[in-house]
This record gives structure tokens, C-alpha cells and sequence, in this order.
């Protein structure tokens, strides 16, 4: 893996050991893309296209591990009219396009595969409308989800999947991957709070799915569009759904001497018949990792915590703590502890929003995954993937969202290490497999992108599989958009052709 | 190339983004180049991956403030100031930054008496409008003659350093009547500690900071005062000197540097019951230096101790986001420089505050060039303070 990767920084960044002398002027991406690029900035304005070797280099990677990625010229749309005409260049020069937010992607979605011309979406980052009789808002695909959130505070709304990543993530992004969030538990998860997107397809037409009335007419496109990773076109305008602001907050925090007692708790609260806004759970390496940053009083000698959230009225809210409470002491809980003022609650929270930020604590790098497995099978699920790790000889911590079994073991590792790339993946693999039998999804809301595209005939059958492919084809023809993800390459249309060979030419020329 | 980053350092970025909207010029531009996350892969790809030092992959790393916003948003804790110290220092060590003019005008902060000429000349300069003040980011007026410093006491050492003292004497004159006012003798360090080396160090000139953090060590030594600062930049210098050196002695040194807000915070009480103050009536916006809010964690301190002598003082809501001051970035990186400010005054304008208070002189400076009315927190306390007396 250590050399793949140092292959696929010298293939992006060139390397002098090639021979080649770091010039003076940043070289192009190849003297092949010289008219593109040339096209590019007469389309979009040549401040907007970046085409050195250090720009693409660092377009061409997200927060996953994935190395492999190759990105030809990064274009900073304004506009969708900048969009089109990107795609419009892109398709007359033979090349596909992917889109990027910012990059904060778990499963090497927004890695470019083939040079495809990157539309780097930051700066449309705008919130355009705000209708709060109809509860809707238009935002431009590159606001960052929280501070979409912060601009409704005045307005006592908010949107409401909170993903761990929304302090940087887009909402471009969470269209792309159907992102979830803690709150996505009692409130759904994105696909339940966008009701339409403005769309640029393959052909650089621009259509809007769904609208905003209550029972749109004919097939849900926009519902097809929603979780497509970015491969049936790119949206430019999403209508997102305003959430009231709950009147009461109650943030609780169990803790447990075992997983397991954790995990019971978790089923008995939703067997009671209450539907908390948030389970979360946290083990106790997890917790430690992440309790020096956030500094939120997480207890670090406890196996497993649970950080719960009920909302609503005041009165069902503590009605429902009280409750909560109950059931945690009843299932062995060492501590009940509930939050004394919103800045109590925003620490708890930014402990378990920053768990992935914080595994360097532990080991320089990790490998994820997000199954989702029956609630009913947690225990069983949690203690085989201890059982794995350890047999892996690594390094486990779990942080996920409890209440709807969306798992994320996070292995972490050192990949400096000789081996423990191997290692890791074969572990990976392990839990997905293990996932599934117990009767589990191969992702709750990280996408398939590229990492787990190869897992995608585990769980689906070839003509599922096919199917999936054809939907794709009906918005996308040609496969030029972010080709190469989550189907995997036999079922790919004709993406094989988008990679261009020119992946293997070098950069330098 | 080598850069001679610890590859522990540097490996500890996860590259989870939760630096990217802490970043001023990532959150201008929009562009990973110009993010802390897509300088460290570009700083491992030059280190580890042989890959080659483009002038594209300079301007990332000359772009960034080095406000290190992205240090206090990091969950892993990367020590992005010092991957960014060192891949500056090997950078200007092959010539690749940092111009020779800018070597030079460095090497004059270190000679009081000629920056002391200079700036007189300077000021004399802007008086005749010889100077184009707002396109150099200068201050529109300079003191043409400084009142002397003088020590009342030997309790606390105030550290003065250069172009504050040259240009901001009045600043160093009202703290030290505050610490007066708290029972405190004070000795200014004047001549005895010329320069902290935060512009250097920041420029990549490496070795030459290291001399001149030896020789603040050796002007200031011989007991265990504590030192004083009241700016946020040197301050945060003189704190990391222990890093710097790697000496127990300059670990000691380093332990003994306060910023003065920071160790008034403990000494309010002292303050407070020697002089019944009348608070002025004005509503302060306390902007937060990067160096005391990111490197030195010590910027909640300010309010603290300006709250009982104004009648509101007001948080901005940007999140500590840096205002572009940057020591020479202003200079060095004009336009994003001005873009990143313009971020800051919206946040003031959104705040209603009418005077803005920084405990950091450029980004005093850099904000006043605006037309704001910025005043270091102890010049409002001693203006609190002597308007009391009368």
C-alpha cells in the first residue's frame, strides 16, 4: 500500500527521480489538456481554473484512505451557468466531470477517477431564499451544512441532518451520499429534508427534480437523485426542508461497565415506545480519544457510554428523560448524567462529532466502515468485531449511531507500519461480511464511492445490479459523471471508457 | 526535498476537514491549496513522496497566516505551526522564500536605535504625505517623538519589544500605569530584549530566531520575574521559546511569560479594590488576536479583565476567525490580506460595538486601517482608570 501510494502521489505530482526538473512555472496537467484548460478559462474565467500539479494532487483525495484518485483541472464555479459551460468543455474535449464539496468523504466518492475536470463546488456557498411559510429554503450546493444552520437560528428553524462532518461538510455533498447525522434518527435523513434539486445533467441541460408542492406528480426523480453520488448529474440549487426548533432539549449521558449493558439499553428505550432525536454510543477508547479535545467531562474509565437526546415539549421531554433514566439503571448504567445548560450539551456533542478528527490520538490512520445492522443484533455484532479486531492484532474504536444500528468501527492503524494495510482490509472485510449475514446493509450514510464499490455484489444481485446501472444510464448516457463509483466495474456501462488511459501517462509529459 | 518535519507531526493529520472553516484563506479562496489539511498532504508529498517544490505548492504554504485557527479546531491535535515553522525554514534555507529585502528589513528589527531613527523618519515621512499610508497598510499617523521608558519597580518585567515600542510606545506607557495601579513596579526590558523573533520565525529564518530568542533569554535573566506581554504575537514567541531552543533553560524562560491580560486576570481583585472606577460608557468588541486565542489559549482573559471598567463589552460571532493581520502578511499578502478583513469588520459591524479592542498591535494596526476605532484593552482600563482619578 505505502508504495501504491507513493506511486500515486508521483503519478499526480511528478517526480524528479523520473528525471524531470521541478520547473519554474507549475506544469499542466499533461500538454494534452493545454486546449482544455484554454477552454475552461475562457468559459469560467481563467482566476477559476487551477490546473498545476497542486491543485489536482489535492483534488484528487477526500478523507478516506483511497490514494488513487487523479484529477485533471479543478474549476471554482459561481453559478450554474459556470457549471454548465464546465460540462459543456468537458464533454467537447472527450472528459468527464466530477464534483467535489469539501471533501470530507469517507468512501473515496469525490476521489476523480480518469482526470475528469473537478468542479470544485465551495464557492457557490450561498443561501438563496428563505420561505418560512412554506418551511423552505433554496441553498446553493456549496454552503457548508452548519452554517446553514446558523443562518436559520434567527428564524427558529434549522435543517436537520446533522452529520458528525456538518462544521465543513456541504450540503452538495449530503445530497450526494443521502447523509445521515445523530438526529437523523427521529427526524430521516437527507433524502426526507431536500424536496428538490436543481440539476445539471450530462448534456449540460439543466432540469429541477421533485418541487415543492406536497404530492409531486409522476416518479420520484429527485428521489432517485438523492444518494447517487454524484454519478446521475450535479446539483447546482437544492430545496431543503426548514425544521422547527424544538421548544425543549433534554442531553443525556449513560454510562455502562460493558458494551453490552449499553447496547441492551439502547433496545429496551426503543421497545418502551420512545423515539429519542438521538442514541449515540461511544467505547471506551473512543471516548478517551476524543474527551481531551472536547474537554466535555466524558468519564474515561467507562466501557461504553450513551449520549442520548429527547425533544419536543417540555413535558413529553421530561417525561421521557425520567424514563430514559429509569431504563438506564434498570440495564446496569454506573452513571445517569443530564446536561445543565446548552453549553453542557454543545461539549457532549462536539466530543462525539469530532471522533473521526480524533483518532490521530490513537494511531496516525483508520479505516471505516458503516454498516447498518438489526438494533435487536448489536451486542452480537459489536462483540464479533472485537473478536476480528483482535484476531487482526488491531486496534478498534467504536463510535455510532446506536439507535438505528448504523455501525462505525473505526480501525485504527499506522500504515507505516509493514502490514497493516493487509491487515486492516482483511479486518474490514471480516466485519462488512459479518454485517451482512447477521442481516445488515453494507452502508448506513457514508456511500459506497470507490472503497466498498467492490463489496456492492455481496449484497446485491446481478440483476439488481444491472437495474442500478440502467437508472444510472437513463440520467447519464455516457458515464461521464463522477464515473467509476459505487457500481462495481462489471456493471458499469461504459465507465471503463471515461477512465481514460491517460490515467497511466504521467503527469509531467 | 527534506523538510525536516517530524514525521510523527506530520502524519497526525487525519484529513478529516474540521480545520476547513477555521481557516481564513481556505474560507476566502474556497481552494484546498489554500487549507491547512491540503498543506500538510502537500508538505508529506515533498517529504515523503519525493514529490517536487512547484511554485504553485510555495504559494500554498506563503498563503498561509500562520494564525493557526486550525490548531484549536484540530480533534487530533496536529501541530500545524510547527510543520508550517519548518517547512518555511527549509524552504527559505534553499532561498525559495522570503526575498532578500525582506531578510534585510527583518535584520533591522534587531537594532533599536536604527528602527527607532527609521521610524522617526518615517513618521515624518507620513506627516508630509510622502508616504502613501493606506496602500502600505501603514497607520495614517506616527509618533513623532516617544516619551522615555522608565522602571517603577522591579516586581514584573513588561516586555516592549521593537516596532510596538517604535511605533506604539503609548500603548506600553498606559499598561504599565494599569500595572501601577495594581501595586505592581514595573520594569520596562527596552534595549535589555530588542526583539522576540515572531516575524522571523514565521519568514523561515530559522537560525537567526533562535540567536535572538538567546539573546531576550540572556537580557532578561537572572531571576525569576515574571514577563509580561502586551502583544499577543510576542507573547506567543516568547511562550514557545522551550519548543524553539529545546533547552531546560528556555523551557524555564518560556514558563515565566505571561500575557498581561492573562496574568491581570488573577490580580483584578488588587485592581479593583485600590481604585472605585466609574466604567466608560461605550460598548467594546474585543476581537480576538489569533496568538493569544489559538497558540496561547489565553484570550478569554480580555473580557475578564475589561468588563468592570467599560459598561458592555460584546464577543464577535466569526468564531476567533483570524482578521488577516498576520505580523508581515498584510505586507506580504495584500489582497487576501484585505479579503480576509473584510470578514472582520462585517463581524464588528454586526456586533454595534463602537470601539473595537485587540491586544495585539498589527492586527490594531490592520483593523484601524479601515477607519475603526481600535484600542488596545488597557488603554480603555487606564483610560477607566485616570478619568476615575480626576
Amino acid at each position: 500500500m505505502a508504495r501504491t501510494l507513493a506511486e500515486a502521489t508521483r503519478r499526480v505530482l511528478g517526480s524528479r527521480r523520473r528525471g524531470t526538473r521541478s520547473p519554474a512555472v507549475a506544469p499542466s496537467a499533461g500538454a494534452g489538456d493545454a486546449a482544455l484548460v484554454a477552454d475552461l478559462e475562457v468559459a469560467i474565467g481563467a482566476d477559476r481554473v487551477r490546473a498545476d500539479a497542486a491543485a489536482r494532487y489535492l483534488a484528487s483525495r477526500d478523507a478516506s484512505i483511497y490514494r488513487e484518485g487523479n484529477a485533471g483541472p479543478v474549476c471554482y464555479p459561481d453559478s450554474t451557468a459556470d457549471v454548465v459551460a464546465c460540462v459543456q468543455v468537458a464533454t467537447r474535449h472527450g472528459r468527464a466531470v466530477s464534483p467535489r464539496g469539501a471533501g470530507t468523504g469517507l468512501a473515496g466518492g469525490a476521489a476523480p477517477l480518469g482526470q475528469p475536470v473537478v468542479l470544485s463546488m465551495t464557492r457557490m456557498d450561498k443561501l438563496t431564499e428563505i420561505d418560512l411559510d412554506n418551511g423552505v429554503a433554496w441553498v446553493q450546493p456549496g454552503i457548508v451544512n452548519l452554517d446553514l444552520t446558523r443562518a436559520l437560528a434567527p428564524h427558529g428553524v434549522h435543517y436537520a441532518p446533522d452529520p458528525s462532518s456538518q462544521a465543513a461538510c456541504t450540503i452538495g455533498g449530503n445530497v450526494a451520499n443521502n447523509s445521515g447525522g445523530p438526529h437523523c434518527l427521529a427526524y430521516g435523513v437527507t433524502s426526507a429534508h431536500v424536496l428538490a434539486v436543481e440539476v445539471v445533467l450530462s448534456d449540460a441541460s439543466v432540469v429541477t427534480l421533485g418541487d415543492l408542492t406536497a404530492e409531486p406528480a409522476g416518479y420520484d426523480l429527485r428521489g432517485a437523485f438523492v444518494g447517487s453520488e454524484g454519478m446521475c448529474g450535479i446539483a447546482t440549487a437544492v430545496a431543503v426542508r426548514l425544521t422547527p426548533n424544538p421548544p425543549a432539549v433534554r442531553t443525556m449521558l449513560l454510562c455502562f461497565d460493558n458494551v453490552s449493558d449499553a447496547a441492551a439499553t439502547v433496545s429496551a428505550i426503543i421497545a418502551a415506545g420512545i423515539v429519542p432525536a438521538a442514541i449515540e454510543m461511544m467505547d471506551q477508547r473512543c471516548v478517551t480519544a476524543v474527551e481531551d479535545f472536547a474537554q466535555a467531562g466524558y468519564p474515561k474509565d467507562a466501557a461504553a457510554v450513551l449520549l442520548v437526546e429527547v425533544d419536543g415539549a417540555a413535558g413529553g421531554v421530561a417525561i421521557a428523560g425520567e424514563r430514559i433514566a429509569d431504563i438506564a439503571r434498570r440495564n446496569q448504567a454506573i452513571s445517569v448524567r443530564t446536561a445543565a445548560d446548552d453549553d453542557e450539551r454543545a461539549r457532549l456533542w462536539k466530543g462525539r462529532k469530532s471522533a473521526f478528527g480524533a483518532v490521530a490520538n490513537v494511531m496516525p490512520d483508520y479505516y471505516l466502515h458503516d454498516t447498518v445492522v438489526p438494533r435487536t443484533r448489536l451486542v452480537e455484532v459489536l462483540e464479533s468485531i472485537y473478536e476480528i479486531v483482535d484476531r487482526h492484532d488491531l486496534l478498534v474504536l467504536n463510535v455510532f449511531h446506536a439507535g438505528d444500528g448504523n455501525l462505525h468501527p473505526i480501525l485504527a492503524y499506522d500504515s507505516r507500519v509493514p502490514g497493516a494495510d493487509e491487515r486492516v482490509h482483511a479486518a474490514g472485510r471480516e466485519i462488512i461480511e459479518m454485517s451482512l449475514d447477521m442481516g445488515g446493509a453494507l452502508t448506513g450514510e457514508h456511500g459506497i464511492g470507490v472503497e466498498k464499490r467492490e463489496y456492492m455484489s455481496r449484497m446485491f444481485s446481478a440483476v439488481d445490479l444491472d437495474q442500478q446501472a440502467r437508472l444510472r444510464a437513463s440520467f447519464d448516457p455516457h458515464c461521464r459523471m463522477n464515473p467509476g463509483k459505487v457500481l462495481p466495474s462489471a456493471h458499469s456501462c461504459s465507465d471503463i471508457g471515461a477512465l481514460r488511459a491517460s490515467d497511466a501517462a504521467g503527469v509531467w509529459g | 526535498m527534506h523538510l525536516g518535519l517530524n514525521d510523527d507531526e506530520l502524519v497526525a493529520c487525519v484529513s478529516c476537514g474540521l480545520c476547513l472553516p477555521h481557516c481564513p484563506t481556505f474560507v476566502i479562496t474556497g481552494r484546498d491549496t489554500e487549507s491547512p489539511r491540503g498543506r500538510i498532504a502537500l508538505m508529506r508529498a515533498v517529504q515523503n513522496e519525493d514529490a517536487p517544490v512547484t511554485d504553485d505548492l510555495i504559494r500554498s504554504m506563503e498563503t498561509c497566516v500562520q494564525c493557526r485557527g486550525c490548531e484549536t479546531a484540530c480533534p487530533s491535535a496536529v501541530p500545524f505551526g510547527h510543520l508550517m515553522e519548518g517547512t518555511r525554514a527549509a524552504l527559505a534555507d534553499a532561498g525559495r522564500i522570503t526575498p532578500r529585502w525582506q531578510r534585510l528589513a527583518l535584520k533591522g528589527l534587531r537594532h533599536r536605535r536604527l528602527l527607532m531613527a527609521g521610524s522617526t523618519l518615517l513618521a515624518l515621512a507620513i506627516r508630509l504625505r510622502l508616504v502613501p499610508t493606506r496602500r502600505l497598510g501603514l497607520p495614517a499617523r506616527m509618533p513623532l517623538r516617544r516619551p522615555p521608558l522608565r522602571a517603577s519597580g522591579n516586581d514584573v518585567w513588561l516586555f516592549t519589544g521593537c516596532v510596538m515600542d517604535a511605533w506604539q510606545r503609548d500603548v506600553h506607557l498606559a499598561v504599565q500605569r494599569v500595572l501601577e495601579a495594581a501595586g505592581v513596579g514595573v520594569e520596562p526590558t527596552g534595549g535589555a530584549a530588542p526583539c522576540c523573533g515572531a516575524l522571523h520565525i514565521h519568514a523561515g529564518l530559522e537560525s537567526e530566531t533562535k540567536d535572538m530568542a538567546w539573546q531576550v533569554m540572556a537580557g532578561l535573566s537572572g531571576d525569576d520575574r515574571p514577563i509580561l506581554v502586551d502583544a499577543a504575537g510576542c507573547g506567543a514567541a516568547l511562550k514557545d521559546y522551550g519548543h524553539l531552543l529545546g533547552t531546560d533553560e528556555a523551557r524555564a524562560f518560556s514558563a515565566r511569560v505571561f500575557d498581561v491580560h492573562e496574568w491581570l486576570a488573577g490580580h483584578l481583585d488588587e485592581l479593583r479594590s485600590r481604585h472605585p472606577v466609574a466604567p466608560l460608557d461605550i460598548t467594546v468588541a474585543v476581537q480576538d488576536p489569533c496568538h493569544l486565542r489559538h497558540v496561547q489559549r489565553a484570550h478569554q482573559a480580555v473580557p475578564e479583565v475589561l468588563a468592570p471598567f467599560v459598561t458592555r463589552v460584546v464577543a464577535l460571532d466569526d468564531d476567533g476567525l483570524c482578521c488577516g493581520a498576520g505580523g508581515a502578511y498584510s505586507v506580504m499578502e495584500a489582497e487576501l490580506s484585505r479579503a480576509i478583513r473584510e470578514r472582520k469588520t462585517a463581524a464588528v459591524a454586526r456586533s454595534g460595538a463602537s470601539v473595537v479592542a485587540s491586544a495585539n498591535p498589527g492586527c490594531s494596526l490592520h483593523l484601524a486601517a479601515t477607519g475603526l476605532d481600535v484600542r488596545h484593552p488597557l488603554e480603555l482600563v487606564d483610560q477607566a482608570l485616570s478619568s476615575s482619578r480626576v
